[in-house]
């Protein structure tokens, strides 16, 4: 039986229903986060879990007990919000130690549980401070110190990360996981930074239009997408339509160039056009087109973004971006410049949906 | 910019001088009592009145009652508003901007109509039911300034979501609002108690009609019938104000620095 289950769950806001069918169930001690652009359904997903949202249809359950007759305060649930939402009037050690307090632990045992959760997050010396004196990164840290004193059950974080600027982004989701390792917590992470729920999470649900895309691990997600859209939400990818040569030797052309894909193209006919993703990374630039996954074409642009070398060439209709990592002694190509660029076959990934 | 910063002192000596001087003209005129020389007989004359004594203390416990009931009327109300029907924002803005345009008076008359000793609630049946009544009525008039100073005071911190994080940690209804919500809020609720005691103290039409004991009526009549003291009066009143002011800025101060005992 899976720790956090949510099965068939609705919501809909008036006539709009912003979630539909969401399936997932999360294992104790895993860390998932939903990925997604704006309004595709996530937070309220994760504000379904922590009682705030009451769902349309369908159950969660944590530990096997139904959630749904439970209120917010109910259900023992730690939550990291986007805006830190420290109580103003309290010190961090009053902050951390008001859902002890409400859980009616004597002083000697609050105080001690404080001091365990500031040192997990390094700030014990400025328990005394309050939330105005401290920086956006600190406070988050003792608002995710608040969420896990009381020892909840499972941990919410709403993108806890969006307010902060990029190096402390990098910093705190590091320490987040270390936390979430540590104390070995089923956590729910919600972002629509894909890079944040690449580099943290066992498993990434991503989301479109209220529906789970895809859920997977993230290299799933990276390397397998499902969907178009996971494709072009997750990395940088070229989606290039082809037409179907040979459905019965998976043979296709891009532009006039033809290659053999190594995944079956499925029930398709000659003539038929399929979608194609290849990631930037994938290929690289060789001398002359051997074998018969390679596409010439000519550059029409090319870009230095400090580590790689982003070039645009075009082959036949579709523009194809490819990456060169930057290293002293290379010489991009120019634009006007004709090149091949070769990958494996299993690059090439067919995209069904 | 010195020539500005000049200008701008200029204009703040001016406005102030006009709080000012008459303030010192009643002072001094409260000292001249005696013929040929400054004196406190006027002060001395007010402090032995024992209906001074009973008005004011009448007039204090109102407004400290007013002042608590008004609290918690209006701090739940705004935060209910914000929290769960900002739709209805414009409504409650609308209701609590009543008392300003409705004289004294009419809802005092109203209050008569309503609440004598022959209706369904005889408020006016009774000393202590008028008192009452007297209350709800000092209540009402305050109500534009109490809504108004707490929602504003609302509108700087997140109530949603501090409200959800304390949820999230177990925190019921009463915690949230007493320890999370109130605490944060308490710079408006101060400036709305301020204003509310100033009305409680200076209100005439309401107890004058109802027929109590307050100050306002009492300021009234000194000042109908004597020279001296109801100049003595107003500063006395102002001194007492701007202490009890003094004393509630202090003490928020305090609890708000007050720093916890890990």
């Amino acid at each position: 039986m899976s720790f956090l289950e949510l099965a068939g769950i609705q919501k809909s806001f008036g006539p709009v229903q912003v979630v539909h069918d969401f399936d997932m169930t999360i294992e104790k001690g895993e860390f998932v986060s939903f990925l997604g652009p704006s309004g595709c359904g996530k937070t309220t997903v994760l504000r379904m879990i922590a009682g705030f949202e009451t769902p349309s249809g369908g159950t969660i359950k944590i530990n096997g007990k139904n959630q749904e007759s439970l209120k917010p305060n109910q259900r023992n649930i730690g939550m990291v919000f986007q805006a830190y939402a420290l109580f103003p009037n309290m010190t961090v050690h009053d902050n951390v130690a008001f859902g002890l307090k409400i859980a009616g632990m004597n002083k000697a045992a609050v105080d001690a549980r404080v001091k365990e959760m500031l040192g997990l997050i390094h700030l014990g010396h400025l328990a005394d401070r309050f939330p105005y004196q401290m920086s956006g990164g600190q406070q988050q840290r003792v608002a995710l110190a608040r969420a896990l004193a009381p020892k909840p059950q499972v941990l919410l974080l709403d993108e806890p990360l969006s307010a902060l600027d990029a190096k402390i982004r990098v910093s705190l989701r590091e320490e987040i996981r270390m936390i979430q390792q540590q104390l070995g917590i089923t956590t729910v992470f919600v972002t629509h930074d894909q890079e944040e729920a690449l580099s943290i999470s066992d498993r990434i649900v991503v989301m479109n239009s209220g529906r789970a895309d895809q859920i997977g691990t993230p290299f799933d997600i990276y390397n397998k997408p499902a969907t178009r859209f996971v494709a072009s939400f997750v990395g940088t990818l070229n989606l290039i339509e082809a037409t179907v040569v040979d459905p019965a030797s998976n043979r296709i052309s891009i532009g006039d160039q033809a290659i053999t894909l190594r995944e079956p193209l499925g029930p398709v006919k000659a003539g038929d056009t399929v979608s194609l993703a290849l990631r930037p990374e994938a290929g690289s630039i060789a001398e002359s087109a051997k074998g018969d996954t390679a596409l010439t074409g000519q550059v029409v642009s090319s870009n230095f973004l400090g580590s790689v070398i982003r070039t645009r060439m075009k082959v036949g209709d579709p523009v194809i971006s490819f990456d060169m990592f930057n290293a002293p002694g290379l010489s991009p190509p120019a634009v006007g410049d004709v090149v091949t660029l070769r990958f494996t076959a299993s690059d090439l990934l067919i995209i069904r949906e | 910019m010195k020539t500005q910063k000049i200008g701008a002192w200029i204009a703040v000596l001016f406005g102030a001088s006009y709080f000012i001087i008459p303030l010192i003209a009643t002072f001094e005129f409260s000292l001249r009592m005696r013929r040929g020389e400054y004196s406190f007989d006027a002060y001395r004359s007010v402090f032995s009145d024992v209906q001074f004594r009973e008005s004011f203390s009448y007039s204090i416990v109102m407004a400290i009652l007013t002042i608590v009931f008004g609290i918690l009327l209006v701090v739940p109300t705004a935060y209910w508003v914000r929290l769960r029907l900002p739709q209805m924002r414009p409504f409650v803005e609308f209701i609590t901007l009543m008392p300003l345009v409705i004289p004294a008076i009419v809802i005092v008359f109203g209050y008569l109509r309503l609440y004598n000793s022959s209706s369904f609630i005889p408020f006016t049946g009774s000393a202590r039911g008028t008192d009452l009544l007297l209350m709800f009525s000092f209540m009402t008039l305050s109500l534009p300034y109490m809504y108004r100073s707490v929602d504003t005071a609302m509108r700087t911190i997140d109530v949603a979501t501090l409200t959800e994080a304390a949820q999230s940690l177990g925190a019921s209804w009463p915690t949230i609002m007493f320890k999370c919500i109130f605490p944060n809020v308490m710079s408006g609720v101060l400036s709305g108690a301020f204003i509310t005691f100033a009305i409680v103290i200076g209100e005439f039409t309401m107890p004058s009609l109802l027929n109590r004991p307050a100050f306002g009526p009492y300021l009234q009549l000194i000042g109908a019938n004597r020279a001296y003291e109801p100049p003595a009066l107003a500063i006395i009143a102002f001194a007492i104000t701007w202490a009890s002011m003094a004393l509630l800025q202090l003490v928020s101060r305090f609890s708000k620095s007050a720093p916890s005992k890990p």
